[in-house]
């Protein structure tokens, strides 16, 4: 689907994901359990909640790294299970260790990326020059992506999750290791994502979460605890504190 | 298919890259090139049988140890969680990194070819057995490839990887020792899983389909049991 077509389709009610009663034990620990929750189409949904909440559970089981244990998880209406790789299609994931291939230039990385998400040869420079103008990451192309600071690292690692252009971009903990411009140029770049595509990110840093948010859900020991906008609930440490 | 060119690419690149495959070739040749000069030496006989039985221990010692990062690896680098979640099939994943090992290995076997050549130019060796023994080989090498795969999946430690690896291939090879010991029908099951008892047949110039299966079932179990923990993650 292209940005135009999303555009068009682009209503804040639409739930562009899906979790119906959602469980994943690990074993006899319940990781998350029973979550029912909708995002909405081109909002900035944020997930917050203590390390161990249930976060990264989530977010993988959204990526397809997971299987739930039980419940249904849906992209786009795609079954993330029984769809796995129509859903998978729709979603560009950035895991919170930002991990590269550090025997690869970026310009390779970025290009197996680009390739092992389908885009043609045709498509892939295009794709590729356009994700690197977002992110600035022209001064680094050459470089192995072992060699790059932090900031990049984690730059490279957003740009190859919007290199398929895709309808959901998946952030666990992005701004984890920044520098405090670093940290603005992870929100700027967030907020400009809102709209047209579909943010999903999570933190356990109540001002990260409410600086870029539209909406906001609170995970405690696995558990949904409440799910509200940033308009309803200007102060997200007082809403935190009721329910911890 | 597209899918597992691109990840046949990228192993072929990390694996080309890595200096390990380089060293333990270079090892592998040198412990050759001497068992070669010294048996032609002491036996005088153009054929290559002490140099495959020298290969097949080679592969079993070294192989473990050239596939233990391929998951191992990624899954510490955590770059597993990259491949994993891009819509791809893991199959494709499993198949790409099975084929990059063969490559390396085959590659390896290759520089022995040189001691055929020479066998050829100066004597007259019965070429069946060599044909024969380089299918013992590539059979082989394929199993270990394989089983090296499956053990590194499980683990992002790569020394248990190779441990594990190297301990299911002794076991098999000492298989039959074991089905003395044993009672009847189990004597034959264990007869039937040893390495060595499918490989030196081939070695020595004797081509049976069962050997050919063996091989082929066991690597396929291997990288089945490989693609299924993958998918259980």
């Amino acid at each position: 689907m292209s940005h135009a077509d999303r555009d068009s389709a682009s209503t804040e009610a639409v739930p562009v994901v899906v979790a119906e009663a959602l469980v994943k034990r690990y074993g006899p620990v319940v990781a998350l359990q029973d979550l029912s929750l909708e995002i909405r189409r081109g909002e900035v949904f944020g997930l917050l909640g203590p390390n161990g909440s249930g976060k990264t559970t989530f977010i993988r089981m959204l990526a397809g790294y997971l299987a739930p244990t039980r419940g249904k998880l849906l992209v786009s209406g795609l079954d993330v299970v029984h769809d796995a790789l129509q859903a998978r299609r729709r979603l560009g994931y950035v895991p919170e260790a930002a991990p590269l291939y550090g025997h690869m230039q970026v310009r390779e990385f970025l290009a197996f990326m680009g390739r092992l998400r389908g885009l043609s040869a045709a498509d892939l420079k295009g794709a590729v020059e356009r994700v690197v103008d977002r992110l600035s990451l022209g001064d680094v192309m050459r470089k192995p992506t072992r060699a790059l600071s932090r900031g990049y690292r984690q730059r490279v690692a957003i740009a190859q999750a919007l290199i398929h252009d895709p309808e959901i971009i998946v952030l666990d903990e992005p701004t984890n290791g920044l520098d405090p411009r670093q940290i603005i140029e992870v929100r700027e770049l967030v907020r400009s994502l809102a709209g047209t595509h579909t943010v999903i990110m999570s933190s356990h840093i109540l001002t990260e979460v409410g600086r870029v948010a539209d909406r906001v859900a609170i995970l405690l020991d696995g558990k949904l605890r409440g799910v509200r906008t940033l308009a309803e609930t200007p102060d997200l440490e007082d809403w935190f504190l009721s329910l911890a | 298919m597209n899918a597992l060119v691109v990840l046949l690419r990228k192993e072929l690149h990390a694996t080309f890259t890595s200096p390990i495959g380089y060293v333990l070739a270079a090892v592998f040749l040198l412990v050759l090139g001497y068992t070669f000069s010294l048996t032609l030496f002491a036996t005088k006989t153009a054929n290559l049988i002490y140099i495959f039985h020298q290969m097949y221990v080679l592969s079993i010692l070294l192989v473990p140890v050239l596939m233990m990062r391929s998951f191992a690896e990624e899954r510490r680098a955590d770059t597993l969680e990259l491949l994993l979640t891009a819509p791809v099939r893991e199959v494709w994943i499993v198949l790409a990194k099975f084929l990059a090992g063969l490559a390396l290995v085959y590659g390896m076997y290759a520089g022995s070819l040189l001691y055929a050549l020479i066998l050829g130019l100066y004597g007259e060796p019965d070429w069946g057995p060599i044909y024969s023994g380089y299918l013992a080989l590539m059979l082989h090498g394929a199993l270990l490839v394989a089983i090296g795969l499956m053990t590194s999946s499980i683990t992002e430690n790569q020394v248990i990887s190779a441990a594990l690896s190297l301990g299911i291939a002794l076991m098999l090879w000492f298989a039959d020792s074991v089905s003395y010991l044993l009672p009847s029908p189990l004597d034959v099951v264990a007869l039937n899983l040893s390495l060595i008892g499918h490989f030196r047949p081939m070695a020595t110039g004797s081509v049976f389909v069962s050997d050919i299966g063996y091989y082929v079932t066991a690597s396929a179990m291997a990288l089945f049991l490989t693609t299924r923990w993958l998918h259980e993650r």
